[in-house]
């Protein structure tokens, strides 16, 4: 491998982790973006995502990745793993705004977002009850293809990845910008007062921005699961941690923001750890976000809001 | 049933005795002899540690049955050094641990930990307590080393021993392997930050630097993040003729899985610490197909020696899994802890945490993987290491680590 190949090589690892990551801060942003609250319950639906999807592929008879599938048994598995997935995350997502966060919402403070670490915590001890803490084999259909770019390879199952994403942060950025609902969001995220007087089912919208943020979580899971061949009950911090990260990076409550954060901190952990050491990736990482911060604030992408009166 | 009455009774007993002046242990005639096990029970190693722990429970079960302490009975108390948010080991709760067993003045010895992270923060506080353990896994040799004696055992008596020999044996012999057989010239070291995975690669890359083998780089993963394609891609630039991993599963298992993918025809070797179901599962074939193990201790669980085929399917018929090499030396462990108690009681002296200690400096045990001794820091006096390699054997469950794992023979020592 060449220098070239191998900066080739990182820029495909790269996007696919920061894929990954730009789905998880999707949800921070779209929470934060209306309530203002950092969900981190975030961080363990991802997490129960990637088992939830293991549950589906192995309902399916798929086990380790030895059973590879082609063509349209591939294509329904995968639909409807990712539709199982995320319709359940989704709807733990609604569960923890309907029952858990609305009674706090006129509670000011942090209770809010205490509670969503506390979820967190509860979420990620049901796992370890209910499926042990041992890691798992997260069964893969997906052929072995692969296509060599010069002296880089390029998989299968980052085309994958890379074509899931794009669908999702596609159909989510047309969902905010163009439909009734997205826009009763964006209005919400403005002055939920104003769009409450303006008729918009505040209540309502706020469920979709959860549903919508843990579904994409739901995705998320799945894709690391194929794309790692692995699952744990512990991936949910680290990736979480990142994705916070990128949608910080980006501007917390701004869309693009959390896809571009969330690319950058994927190329910038796969660049550090080639040209420099795995040992100083979080250091690289952290150190960036501190300096985005210095100089922009609200993040990459993020303006400079009013204060909310 | 602890009545109001037999309480007052016995409070007053305690009263009496102590304003007596008779001895405290005279009066704890209830003869209970705790055994502290010590294991990472919840996360990555957690299957190793049910097989340990089995080994364990079924030696000292075996030893009440024939009542081999005469008045005497055992009781093995649980210990789990891992946390959840950790996911694998915590050295943290590993001391913990070590001040619950100094405290409970019942127990008189303990068998673990597995991990030497674990080992280094439990041996001071063991040494305080006087309270000797047995190591049947745990191979970093800084802990039993007299150089680090004031860190490890401030108090100077051995407290930390040994059924298995140590990484000081277990890396260097390894490198030998990979040099003298497997023709290994150049090679890519990675260790996962732990205690024993940054001790095993030191002492891996001294030997193969001596043994002149060329190595190309050195670098660290961090067992909680998921992917290392970025070091691996950086290793496949390299093109090594072998990669040697020092860790334990954690992040073995994902090192197993994307290596496959990124470095599918590098030698792949690892410790100890790549020897577990844990990696056979969640690893999984065709990802951990081909990985050189060792094991620092002799090969037992295929040998056909009558008294451990007889042990191997009594442990089978119990547990439904097969042991392994670190089950034996886990049962080992007990049985030098029984003998050393069954010859203080047959020397009519009480059997007590410091007697236990004292006697496992001298004793030697008959054990499955031959007799066991111990030197004045608590190591085995044997240094075999086993090496191995994962072919896919499919007569067996494909996370049974014993017929996994073909046995290659003994590592040459330096």
């Amino acid at each position: 491998m060449t220098l070239t190949d191998v900066i080739l090589q990182q820029v495909i690892n790269g996007l696919s982790l920061g894929a990954m990551y730009a789905l998880l801060a999707l949800g921070f942003t779209l929470v934060y973006g209306i309530l203002e609250l950092i969900n981190f319950s975030h961080f363990n639906v991802f997490m129960v995502g990637s088992f939830i999807a293991m549950y589906v592929l192995q309902a399916f008879g798929l086990s380790g990745q030895t059973t590879i599938l082609t063509g349209l048994p591939l294509v329904g598995v995968l639909v409807a793993a990712f539709a199982v997935t995320m319709l359940a995350c989704g709807a733990i997502g609604v569960g923890i705004e309907r029952f858990l966060l609305r009674p706090l919402r006129a509670v000011k403070g942090p209770a809010a977002m205490i509670l969503t670490i506390g979820v967190s915590y509860v979420l990620f001890n049901l796992v370890i009850l209910g499926s042990g803490a041992d890691s798992k084999n997260f069964p893969n259909p997906l052929p072995a293809l692969q296509w060599p770019i010069g002296g880089a390879v390029l998989r299968l199952r980052e085309v994958l990845i890379w074509a899931v994403s794009l669908l999702l942060m596609g159909g989510l950025t047309y969902f905010v910008g163009y439909t009734k609902l997205g826009k009763a969001m964006r209005a919400t995220a403005q002055d939920p007062e104003a769009a409450r007087m303006m008729g918009v089912e505040v209540d309502r919208v706020i469920m979709t921005a959860f549903f919508l943020g843990a579904a994409l979580a739901g995705a998320g899971g799945l894709i690391f699961g194929l794309y790692y061949n692995f699952t744990s009950f512990i991936i949910g911090f680290n990736a979480g941690l990142r994705a916070f990260t990128a949608a910080v990076l980006g501007g917390i409550g701004n869309v693009p923001g959390a896809m571009l954060g969330g690319l950058m901190i994927g190329l910038i952990e796969a660049f550090s750890g080639a040209f420099i050491a795995t040992a100083w990736s979080d250091v690289i990482i952290f150190s960036i976000l501190v300096l985005v911060l210095v100089f922009r604030p609200a993040g990459l992408l993020g303006r400079v809001a009013p204060n909310k009166s | 049933m602890l009545t109001r009455r037999s309480a007052f009774k016995a409070a007053a007993g305690i009263a009496a005795t102590a304003t007596l002046g008779v001895s405290q242990r005279a009066l704890a005639a209830d003869k209970i002899l705790k055994i502290g096990l010590d294991q990472s029970f919840t996360g990555a190693d957690a299957q190793a540690a049910v097989r340990i722990g089995n080994g364990v429970i079924m030696a000292f079960d075996e030893a009440n049955a024939d009542n081999a302490v005469p008045g005497y009975k055992f009781v093995v108390e649980k210990f789990d050094d891992a946390t959840a948010t950790a996911g694998q080991y915590d050295p943290a709760q590993g001391a913990i641990n070590a001040r619950k067993m100094v405290s409970d003045k019942q127990i008189i010895a303990a068998v673990g930990p597995s991990m030497s992270g674990v080992g280094k923060a439990m041996s001071p506080i063991l040494s305080a307590g006087d309270l000797a353990t047995i190591t049947p896994a745990s191979t970093n040799p800084d802990i039993t080393d007299p150089k680090f004696a004031a860190q490890f055992r401030p108090k100077g008596k051995a407290v930390y021993f040994r059924t298995v020999t140590t990484d000081a044996y277990q890396g260097p012999n390894m490198a030998n392997y990979m040099i003298e057989v497997l023709k290994v010239k150049s090679i890519y070291i990675l260790d996962d930050s732990g205690a024993y995975g940054v001790g095993m690669a030191d002492a891996f890359e001294a030997q193969a630097k001596k043994k002149g083998a060329n190595v190309l780089g050195r670098d660290r993963l961090d067992p909680k993040a998921a992917d290392y394609s970025a070091v691996l891609t950086k290793i496949k630039a390299l093109n090594p003729d072998a990669l040697y991993y020092g860790g334990v599963g954690q992040a073995g298992i994902k090192l197993a899985k994307q290596s496959y993918d990124i470095i599918p025809k590098v030698i792949k070797a690892g410790g100890d610490g790549m020897q577990s179901a844990d990696l056979l599962q969640a690893g999984g074939f065709p990802a951990v197909e081909g990985w050189y193990a060792t094991a620092a201790s002799p090969h037992v669980t295929e040998s056909t020696d009558p008294r451990v085929v007889a042990w191997s399917k009594a442990y089978h018929d119990r547990f439904k899994i097969y042991p392994d090499d670190y089950t034996v030396t886990a049962y080992d462990a007990s049985l030098a802890i029984i003998a050393a108690a069954k010859k203080i009681n047959s020397m009519g002296k009480p059997v007590t945490r410091s007697a236990i200690r004292d006697m496992l400096e001298k004793i030697e045990v008959p054990t499955l993987q031959g007799v066991v001794s111990f030197d004045s820091n608590g190591d085995i006096k044997d240094h075999t290491v086993s090496v191995f390699q994962i072919r896919k054997d499919d007569k067996f469950p494909l996370d049974d680590t014993s017929h996994q794992y073909k046995y290659l023979g003994v590592a040459p020592q330096s």
